[in-house]
Order: structure tokens, then C-alpha cells, then sequence
């Protein structure tokens, strides 16, 4: 979890490659996918690795489909325990989002407040956050409010650093423009500074909901009724090797998916800063 | 929009109704480590309604700090500046800027940079269909729903200029604002902007590292000494308007006003 700060800069600097070049880059992505599975049947044919350490590919794609292939409301299908984690991890990454473009803004507008919260923000920051969560669970319960809790500190971070970030790196001339005109401070903030900063905070959100969604699992091993970090604890506990896998792809593809949302929205909302990609 | 022709006012009826009057007025700005910067010495300068005056001189000798105090962006450190005879405590409605590189909001179509002026300040704008008016008059109607991204730098910078006028204040204050444009472009802006001038009362104080520019365009071209900043000459430009780029090369009074700014800017160390 130290590593939230880097890969601020490691997913601005992603974004800017990899898009022109998308058809190429799928070609990439099957042809590794390939290997990855040829070395898989390899291990697991050729040299006999054992499945309680590396399941058969056919048997995780049996795990798979008995969890997909059930009515959405049976106990024993991926759909209900999904419904479950995305719930909470969707709660604590609205809740940790606000809050941080909110104390990242009045950061960004105070200097005092700069001053007496950035230290703090840097201490909780190079925390391990996920080291907090057992004291959480305390203070919230193995209910839902844990997983929220946990998933809004996660998605907290990202949001307050890059909102920060983008509010602090508007040109003095944009500024000048505002107060040549005798804008307010908030028109300013409204008009020129949130603007500006948009596309640093959808790189906080691409961060945030897929840190969101990692705090709500883990809060989930330390103890729920329901969700996908209990099937992969369930499974565990069981040696159900092919059941961890599938539910790990699952959580995959989730990522994935959230991640092309957040994307999807990027390109709408800021559709300015990515004149060069059209 | 008015749209009367203007005759340029002589210099006689000029000090008893100068817009800008600034006495004195001096600039350093203050660091909190390191030796203060001073950015202007007192100087003396009274712009009359409807002038046009260009301000050369080296770079960072001034010229800009001279604009932003005008402007009401910075306080001078002494002497007194007043518009229209009241003091300068900051931004004044009566002063349009238009900046280096346009400026404009990039997340804003044309038609909302030209508007923003009058939708921030807390004040309500009646001002029928300026906006479109403005965009009209520089040719931009078909790029009124067009984003800046989309847009030339020239193009851009009329937008700016638009954005500009947009309170119809009395004096627009231009910081290098063809820059950054290509020499064909620029020469068609300068174009522009005379006409604007001279079809809008407007009094206009145009920063430019361009000799050429300044004296197309201006009724007066002030010349500035490198830091700290002084007005070393203040040269009426007597070529007849409307002019055109063709006709002034060739007229005497450039010829010499040129030779004239290029020495004294020569003198100091540096020209363009």
C-alpha cells in the first residue's frame, strides 16, 4: 500500500502511451495471456505440479462456470457475494472520494489548513493501510460498516493527493484572468481550478475504485457474512485451490471493468486534455 | 457596438482628459530571500481617451509590471495611478486585458470564454447580444460552439481579444498578445486589431517586442529603458489610419520613427 503515492505518476504517464497504439497493444495483451496459459498446462501436465498448489485450467474454468451458471439468486453462485463486496466497495469509494477532493480542495485553497493537515496526511499516507484494518473492524463491526471504512481510507488517499495536485498546478495566468475579471474565490475555484484539476482526479479514481474494491475484500478475510473475499477464504479453508483462482479472475475482471468505466467517463468529462488522442 | 470612425486626438487636447494617469509610480517587488526586484522607476505617463499607445523595450524591463499595475493585478510600491481620475485599489471593470497566448479556458466553447466575463465579479451583465456581436466581428460565428483545442492561434487570440471586450470597458490593455503567432498571422491581427480600434471607442495600451507592430499601430509608441524601468522617449506616430502594412513601410515617418526606437533600444543592449 506505500506504493499509492508512485503509482499516481506511473498512471498519468500510462495513459499518454498506451492509447494510440490500442489495436497493437490487444494483439500484446492475447499473445501473453497465451504464454501465461501454455506455461500453466505445462506445469500442470508436463511436470505434474500438484492442484492443491496449481489447479488444473479446466478445472478453474469448472469453478468458474458452476459459480456464473446458477440463478443470480442461489447461495451458491459468484452473484450474490459480488452484489455484496461492489456495494460496499461502491459506498466507501463514494464516501472516500468526496471526502478527499474535499479536504484536498480546502488544502489546496488554505494554506493553514495545508500546513496543519499535510504532515498528518504524509504520516497516514506512508502507513500500510491495510494494517489498520483489524482496528477498524473493531470500531465498525464485521458488518458492512467495516468494509466501507476500510474501502473509503483506501480510496481516500489518491483522491486528496491528486485533487491537491491538479487544484496547486493552475497557471498564474488563468488565475490573473479570474482576477482581472474581480471573480470570487470560489467562481475561481468553480471555473478555472476544478476544471483544471479534473484530469488529475480521474486518475485518483482510477486508483481509488479499484483500491476501494481491495479494502472491501480485505476487510472481508478478516471476518463477514457475505462477499468475495469470504468465497476465497471459504474456498481456502476447503483447499479448493480452482475455487480461490476463479474467484481471484472474477475480481480480475472486475477490476478491469471499473478501471474501462472510469476511463469511459474520463474521456467525456475531459474530453479537452485528450485532443492529441482523437 | 458603436461604429463611428474616430480622428485620433491631438496631443493638445490630450492632458485634460487623460484615462490613465500615472505620477510617479514605481514598482520593486519584494522576495523573502534574495535582493528585491525593482521593476519600475518612477515614471510619468498620461494616456488620453482613444489613444492607442504601444510600449517597447527590452525584455523584463517593465513593460509588463507597467500593464499589471494598470490592470490592478499587482499594487505599485509608489507614486500614484488613477483611471478615468479615480485611484487604481484593483481590478476595474473599465479595463479589458487580453493576455499572452490567449488564454482562454480550455474546458469553455468560444462562446463561454467570450461570456465568461460577464457571468463572474457579482454583478449582472445587460448586454443584449454583445457576445455574439464580438464573435461576429472577428469572424468566429462559425467557431462560436468549437473548443479552443479546435481553433489557430490566431483565432484563438481574437477569442481573446473578444473575451476582452466583452464589459465593453473603456481601456484594453494587450501584453504581447501576438507573440506567439506565426509573422503572417500576426500581420493579419495587426490588421484586425486596428480596425477594432478604430471602430469601438476603445483607449488601448498594447505591450509588443515587435517595432514594426508597435508603430503600425500605435497613435503614440512609449520606449522603456531595460530594469529598472524607465520611458526614455515617447514618440507620436503621425501616419494617417486607416494604414496598411504595404503603404507604411513605405512611409517616411515609419522609416525614421524605426531607425529612431531601434537606437535607443540598441543603447540598451538589446533588440528584437
Amino acid at each position: 500500500m506505500s506504493a499509492v503515492a508512485d503509482s499516481t505518476a506511473v498512471a498519468a504517464v500510462n495513459k499518454a502511451d498506451v492509447r494510440p497504439q490500442r489495436d497493437n497493444a490487444l494483439l500484446l495483451v492475447v499473445a501473453v495471456f497465451l504464454v501465461i496459459l501454455g506455461c500453466w498446462m505445462l506445469a500442470v501436465y508436463r511436470f505434474d505440479v500438484p492442484s492443491y498448489i496449481l489447479p488444473k485450467p479446466d478445472a478453474v474454468l469448472w469453478a468458474l462456470w458452476s459459480g456464473l451458471a446458477v440463478s443470480p439468486t442461489s447461495p451458491i453462485g459468484y452473484y450474490l457475494p459480488l452484489w455484496g463486496s461492489l456495494k460496499n466497495a461502491a459506498g466507501g469509494f463514494l464516501i472516500g472520494s468526496v471526502l478527499g477532493v474535499s479536504l484536498g480542495s480546502l488544502m489546496a485553497e488554505f494554506r493553514t489548513v495545508e500546513k496543519s493537515v499535510m504532515p498528518y496526511a504524509f504520516a497516514l499516507q506512508s502507513l500500510p493501510k491495510v494494517a489498520i484494518a483489524p482496528l477498524i473492524v473493531i470500531w465498525f463491526g464485521f458488518g458492512d460498516g467495516s468494509k466501507i471504512a476500510i474501502s473509503a481510507l483506501l480510496a481516500f488517499f489518491p483522491m486528496l493527493i491528486n485533487s491537491f495536485t491538479g487544484l496547486r498546478s493552475v497557471e498564474p495566468e488563468k488565475i490573473d484572468l479570474m482576477r482581472s475579471l474581480s471573480a470570487s474565490r470560489f467562481e475561481t475555484y468553480r471555473i478555472v481550478k476544478l476544471p483544471h484539476a479534473a484530469p488529475y482526479i480521474f486518475a485518483g479514481l482510477d486508483m481509488a475504485v479499484v483500491y476501494a474494491l481491495l479494502g472491501t475484500i480485505v476487510a472481508e478475510f478478516l471476518g463477514a457474512q457475505q462477499g468475495m473475499g469470504v468465497v476465497i477464504t471459504q474456498a481456502q479453508a476447503i483447499t479448493d485451490v480452482a475455487g480461490v483462482f476463479a474467484a481471484l479472475i472474477i475480481l480480475g475482471a472486475l477490476g478491469i471493468a471499473l478501471h474501462g468505466l472510469v476511463r469511459r467517463a474520463e474521456l467525456r468529462v475531459v474530453h479537452w486534455a485528450h485532443r492529441n488522442q482523437k | 457596438m458603436t461604429l463611428a470612425l474616430r480622428a485620433v486626438p491631438s496631443a493638445s487636447a490630450a492632458t485634460q482628459n487623460a484615462v490613465i494617469r500615472a505620477q510617479g509610480l514605481s514598482k520593486t517587488y519584494t522576495a523573502k530571500s534574495g535582493p528585491h526586484v525593482h521593476a519600475l522607476d518612477p515614471i510619468d505617463l498620461d494616456i488620453n481617451d482613444g489613444e492607442f499607445v504601444s510600449v517597447v523595450g527590452p525584455s523584463g524591463c517593465g513593460k509588463s509590471t507597467l500593464l499589471r499595475l494598470i490592470a490592478g493585478l499587482d499594487p505599485q510600491t509608489g507614486g500614484t495611478l488613477a483611471l478615468g481620475g479615480r485611484a487604481v485599489e484593483g481590478p476595474s471593470n473599465e479595463v479589458g486585458v487580453v493576455f499572452q497566448a490567449a488564454n482562454l479556458l480550455p474546458w469553455l466553447t468560444v462562446r463561454e470564454n467570450v461570456r465568461l466575463p460577464l457571468r463572474v465579479g457579482g454583478r449582472e451583465w445587460k448586454v443584449g447580444n454583445r457576445v455574439d456581436d464580438l464573435i461576429a466581428m472577428t469572424g468566429l460565428s462559425d467557431f462560436a460552439e468549437r473548443y479552443p483545442y479546435e481553433l489557430s492561434g490566431g483565432m484563438q487570440q481574437r477569442a481573446g481579444i473578444c473575451r476582452a471586450l466583452a464589459r465593453d470597458p473603456k481601456i484594453l490593455l494587450m501584453d504581447e498578445p501576438f507573440g506567439a503567432l506565426d509573422a503572417l498571422t500576426r500581420e493579419r491581427m495587426n490588421l484586425e486589431l486596428q480596425r477594432i480600434w478604430q471602430t469601438n471607442a476603445k483607449t488601448i495600451l498594447l505591450i509588443t517586442h515587435s517595432i514594426s507592430e508597435a508603430i503600425f499601430l500605435g497613435s503614440r509608441v512609449i520606449v522603456m529603458s531595460a530594469r529598472p524601468g524607465r520611458i526614455i522617449a515617447d514618440l507620436p506616430v503621425d501616419i494617417p489610419r486607416p494604414r496598411s502594412l504595404d503603404a507604411i513601410l513605405a512611409h517616411p515617418s515609419y522609416q525614421s520613427l524605426s531607425r529612431q526606437i531601434r537606437a535607443l533600444l540598441n543603447a540598451q543592449g538589446e533588440v528584437e
